[in-house]
């Protein structure tokens, strides 16, 4: 019996609710409703499964398969796990799936330009942060790229990989999540730097509700995308109020990286390169550091920790 | 291969000339301003990370934005089109052009890269290689790493989109490498220079046969 099973059609109430909200607090700023379209594809298939050794896996199965019988896949499937037994994280980093956690990953046809695409990851972290916090959960926030910390503790990761099918060359991003749900225990080595939900709360949490109420920010934020990418190709500038990405106003709102010391690593945990503070995030999502010595870097890529949390 | 390349030419036009004309373009559309002068001397980025910025080179201001451009190798302004200075350009457009003094090591991969398959970056990212290929190349060495069409061989690393890159070219072995893990490399610069096993013999006679013309001379 598979625990977490949101619908498409809970998915769409939720996006309308949002979008309903939105339309109050953007006055005017930006095209609520047009955002809601844009986006409207993700949750559109949402398949459920009690478990699956990897989500990213099933979903480049799946893409195969689909092609090989002369079909499309759509845009925005969404694939769910109550357990997943090889998860993993980045590098050669496992992950920890079990019982009562939100995993899982969805299917974007590559359809946005490159500057659009490399938002992927914020908008991913963004719309758990937005989630969580809808919930209660204030305190949430990102660290850059799309960490969810409540109190320096993890609650959710990302992964976002692109995938090549093979028979037509049809690009894929393949958007992985992780979010610690109702599953409260951990293993050791994970145990300090964890939190899930349910304690935070102190309450079990409606799996198949916040797992629908999270996907619809997902949609939410990849309607964003479009919607700013659109604007930009009519030469027209982004929505924020100082012409700034949506997108990334709404991260810089939800994240407490600016400000903070760092250590910065393109595999931050094996491999720490250097320590600086964080002075902004530029156009292009990236990091702006002032390193020790004084000068600055932006950095793309790679991934930083906090310095009074280690 | 020595059939298709005058080595003999090349390394002629080395020894005559040794040095990399590399052409400075405007980055985007704007309005220019120099902050450079013919014959000046000029620095590539340096520190242990590459946080100490290179010379500035121009600045570029597009509706209120302004963008200082720096060196990315060392060397001197050779061109300047100064007829730009103040003017609005569009994207592309020719700056300038540093001559850059080439050591040794580099003409050797010049050449190189004359006879190699190079593999080129997809877009700017940093890239690693794939865990297999790693493994592969830890235990028995680059060159005795063959790869094929097909092959997953790197991963393409930004803002934590992790994109898997597969070879496409022909068989061979990765004779060299053009990228570190963690730094980044722009789109279409290479990342690999590969031969067909059956020629690493000669790559090898045509560097020493490179050095030993070079250091005879210098």
């Amino acid at each position: 019996m598979v625990d977490n099973r949101p619908t498409p059609a809970a998915v769409f109430d939720c996006l309308q609710r949002i979008q309903e909200k939105e339309t109050v607090s953007a006055a005017g700023l930006f095209d609520a409703e047009a955002v809601r379209r844009h986006g409207a594809f993700a949750g559109s298939v949402i398949e459920s499964h009690d478990s699956l050794p990897r989500a990213m896996d099933h979903a480049r199965s799946l893409i195969k398969q689909t092609v090989q019988a002369n079909n499309s896949v759509a845009s925005g499937t969404v694939i769910l796990a109550d357990t997943m037994s090889r998860s993993k994280g980045r590098f050669a980093r496992q992950w920890h799936a079990p019982h009562g956690g939100v995993w899982g990953c969805m299917i974007h046809a590559n359809t946005l330009l490159p500057q659009s695409r490399r938002f992927i990851p914020l908008a991913t972290g963004l719309a758990c942060c937005e989630t969580v916090q809808e919930l209660g959960v204030e305190q949430a926030r990102l660290r850059w790229v799309n960490d969810v910390l409540v109190e320096k503790r993890k609650l959710a990761g990302f992964l976002v990989e692109g995938f090549t099918e093979q028979i037509h060359g049809e690009e894929f991003t393949l958007v992985g999540f992780g979010i610690n749900v109702n599953n409260c225990s951990f293993p050791a080595d994970l145990a300090d730097s964890s939190v899930c939900l349910k304690k935070i709360l102190g309450e079990e949490v409606n799996l198949t509700d916040f797992t629908a109420l999270f996907l619809a920010r997902l949609a939410w934020n990849f309607g964003l995308l479009y919607y700013e990418e659109a604007r930009e190709l009519q030469g027209e500038p982004f929505s924020g109020r100082d012409g700034r990405h949506l997108l990334l106003k709404r991260w810089l709102a939800c994240s407490d990286s600016v400000g903070k010391r760092v250590v910065y690593g393109f595999d931050v945990m094996t491999a720490p390169q250097y320590r600086g503070k964080v002075l902004g995030i530029d156009d292009d999502g990236g990091l702006v550091l002032r390193l020790d010595d004084g000068h600055m870097k932006t950095e793309y890529s790679g991934e930083i920790r906090y310095l009074n949390s280690l | 291969m020595s059939n298709e390349i005058d080595f003999d030419e090349l390394l002629r036009k080395y020894k005559s000339d040794p040095f990399d004309y590399v052409d400075v373009f405007a980055v985007h559309t704007g309005q220019v301003s120099f902050k450079v002068v013919e014959g000046e001397e000029v620095e590539a980025p340096s520190g242990e990370w590459l946080q100490v910025p290179g010379t500035r080179l121009y600045e570029i201001n597009r509706e209120r934005n302004p963008k200082i451009v720096a060196a990315q190798t060392n060397g001197t302004v050779a061109q300047i089109n100064t007829d730009f200075d103040g003017r609005f350009v569009e994207a592309g457009e020719k700056l300038m052009t540093i001559k850059h003094p080439l050591k040794k090591k580099e003409i050797i991969e010049n050449i190189l890269k004359e006879v190699l398959s190079l593999f080129p970056a997809p877009e700017t990212a940093k890239y690693f290689f794939a865990m297999d290929i790693q493994s592969r190349i830890e235990k028995k060495g680059a060159r005795a790493v063959t790869i094929e069409p097909g092959e997953e061989i790197l991963t393409m690393s930004l803002m934590k989109r992790d994109t898997p890159v597969y070879y496409h070219g022909e068989r061979g072995v990765i004779h060299s490498i053009y990228f570190k893990p963690g730094v980044s490399v722009a789109q279409g610069e290479p990342l690999l220079g590969i031969c067909a096993p059956e020629k690493l013999p000669l790559i090898q006679k045509i560097i020493t046969r490179v050095k030993a013309d070079w250091d005879s001379e210098h």
